[in-house]
């Protein structure tokens, strides 16, 4: 092959563009998935997220990490399965989390006026570091659906702890015993989401008492990993570079 | 010796591999529309956007409806046009750095196609739930839906069919059919756009209330999911590149 045929003068030039082309690869990566991970999450699993009154023990530790592990199962089967990069997890989520804290800053605070410690999203990055570090210290797809799985879930209560405690206190307001968090929600009226149709800790599942959390917890770890699994597969699928037949 | 001050010299007049000027004006002219965008949202929400009967809610908004469709579709037809009318006809003889070159823009077009999702798919749509939730609706074209459905969607979806006809037009790579992904990537996000159908009818009709995890908004996650196509064009893309770099890289 002669000089001409080549798409680079030297080998420098070669390695520049071959960076150059990393960074616009990122870029677009990272804000792309964001796009539809957010509209995913935002969809099936935002109302608990958006609202700290709606963070309760029961459906928030349940729903969220069973939705929210699906994209970064999808991202490692492309960024680990192919080019073994570890942190297709953790950059999901990371992604995610710039599209809502953006979010509650300028549109729930900015536009709407909500204060941000009623508004703020819920943390996901710890079990993204342990999916993420269990697939590479493993490099197996079924040990991090297993063991990252059931850790994205476990970590999902704990990770949000330290925020969510002060406004799981208990308050007597008019008579009634509620939380700080219920008591904000009670003051912030949001006309278009009244309270009947809020979700929090209805049901059975009270009867447990104190466990409420561990036990969604562990009910969310559960369904995580078999949501894990499936979305490996979607990932794969995603990943596929048919075409359909030329004319 | 003057083989060399040639060579030099046509190096020096050929355009370079990636426009970095283009790249840069590209994503600033997202970013700064929808500032003011941002800016025309705040102040004209609450001060003309809360009763569609009201005569400032014409002016305001509607308008600004009607002229956004004129504008959208005028974009649409001339960009995706010129971009079909100027297509490359033979484009498997071009040499393997123009081939590399087009493969740069290509990438300009995937960042700005990026920016436009993040703007349409995160920005404005979750933006819609706190406007819903706290605002009351009485019509289908609020401030917020004025913006996201028919500003935001409408304009990452030109940008995406902008990107995927400039592959199909002038890239190698993509002249053996139409690969599946990235279809998927740019036309399950356009689908998007239709399902605002759905989500206008049951809400008219039958839920009133703004539940973000109500089914009703679920075809909006299934087109969603389509974003992550963008992991196959990524696959095609860097296969071809490696193609072109890897006995440089050797």
């Amino acid at each position: 092959m002669s000089a001409s045929q080549s798409a680079v003068r030297s080998r420098a030039e070669a390695v520049k563009v071959s960076r150059t082309f990393d960074w616009l690869i990122m870029f677009t990566l990272f804000f792309v998935i964001l796009g539809g991970y957010h509209v995913h999450f935002m969809l099936v699993a935002g109302d608990w997220d958006f609202w700290s009154d709606w963070k309760d023990r029961r459906l928030w530790v349940t729903v969220l990490p069973i939705m929210g592990i699906t994209f970064p199962a999808a991202v490692q089967a492309v960024l680990w399965w192919r080019y073994r990069i570890p942190f297709g997890a953790t950059i999901s989520v990371m992604g995610l989390l710039f599209g809502e804290w953006v979010n509650r800053y300028f549109n729930f605070w900015g536009w709407t006026y909500f204060p941000i410690n009623f508004v703020f999203p819920s943390q996901l990055i710890p079990g993204a570091i342990v999916l993420d570090v269990v697939l590479l210290v493993s490099g197996s797809m079924q040990l991090t659906a297993v063991i990252g799985g059931l850790g994205f879930g476990l970590l999902f209560y704990p990770g949000n702890w330290p925020v969510m405690a002060p406004l799981h206190l208990p308050v007597e307001y008019n008579g009634m015993m509620m939380t700080l968090a219920d008591l904000s929600g009670y003051h912030y009226v949001r006309t278009g989401m009244p309270e009947y149709i809020r979700m929090v800790e209805k049901g059975t599942l009270r009867t447990f008492g104190k466990d409420v959390a561990p036990v969604s917890a562990f009910f969310s770890g559960f369904v995580s990993i078999i949501v894990y699994f499936l979305w490996h597969f979607f990932g794969r699928w995603f990943g596929s570079t048919a075409f359909t037949k030329g004319s | 010796m003057a083989a060399t001050t040639e060579s030099v010299k046509a190096d020096a007049a050929e355009a370079p591999l990636l426009n970095k000027r283009n790249l840069f004006l590209g994503v600033a002219l997202y970013c700064v529309f929808y500032a003011w965008v941002r800016w025309y949202e705040g102040v004209y929400g609450w001060s003309a956007g809360m009763d569609s009967f009201a005569p400032e809610f014409e002016t305001y908004w509607m308008n600004f409806l009607y002229i956004e469709f004129v504008l959208e579709v005028s974009t649409a037809g001339i960009l995706w046009g010129y971009l079909w009318k100027t297509r490359d006809r033979k484009v498997m003889s071009i040499t393997p750095r123009e081939e590399l070159r087009r493969h740069f823009t290509h990438w300009t077009w995937l960042v700005c196609y990026g920016t436009a999702i993040y703007f349409g798919a995160s920005y404005f749509t979750e933006q819609d739930g706190t406007w819903h939730q706290t605002i009351v609706r009485d019509t289908d074209f609020t401030p917020s839906h004025v913006i996201e459905f028919y500003l935001s969607y409408p304009v990452y979806i030109i940008t995406g069919g902008a990107a995927f006809l400039y592959a199909k037009t002038r890239l190698p790579t993509y002249q053996q059919g139409n690969s599946i992904q990235y279809m998927v990537a740019t036309v399950g996000p356009f689908m998007i756009l239709p399902n605002v159908g759905l989500n206008e009818w049951g809400h008219t009709f039958w839920f009133m209330e703004e539940l973000f995890v109500a089914p009703l908004h679920y075809g909006f996650v299934f087109f969603g999911w389509s974003a992550l196509g963008v992991l196959g064009v990524l696959n095609i893309e860097i296969a071809a590149l490696a193609k072109l770099l890897k006995k440089d890289l050797a």
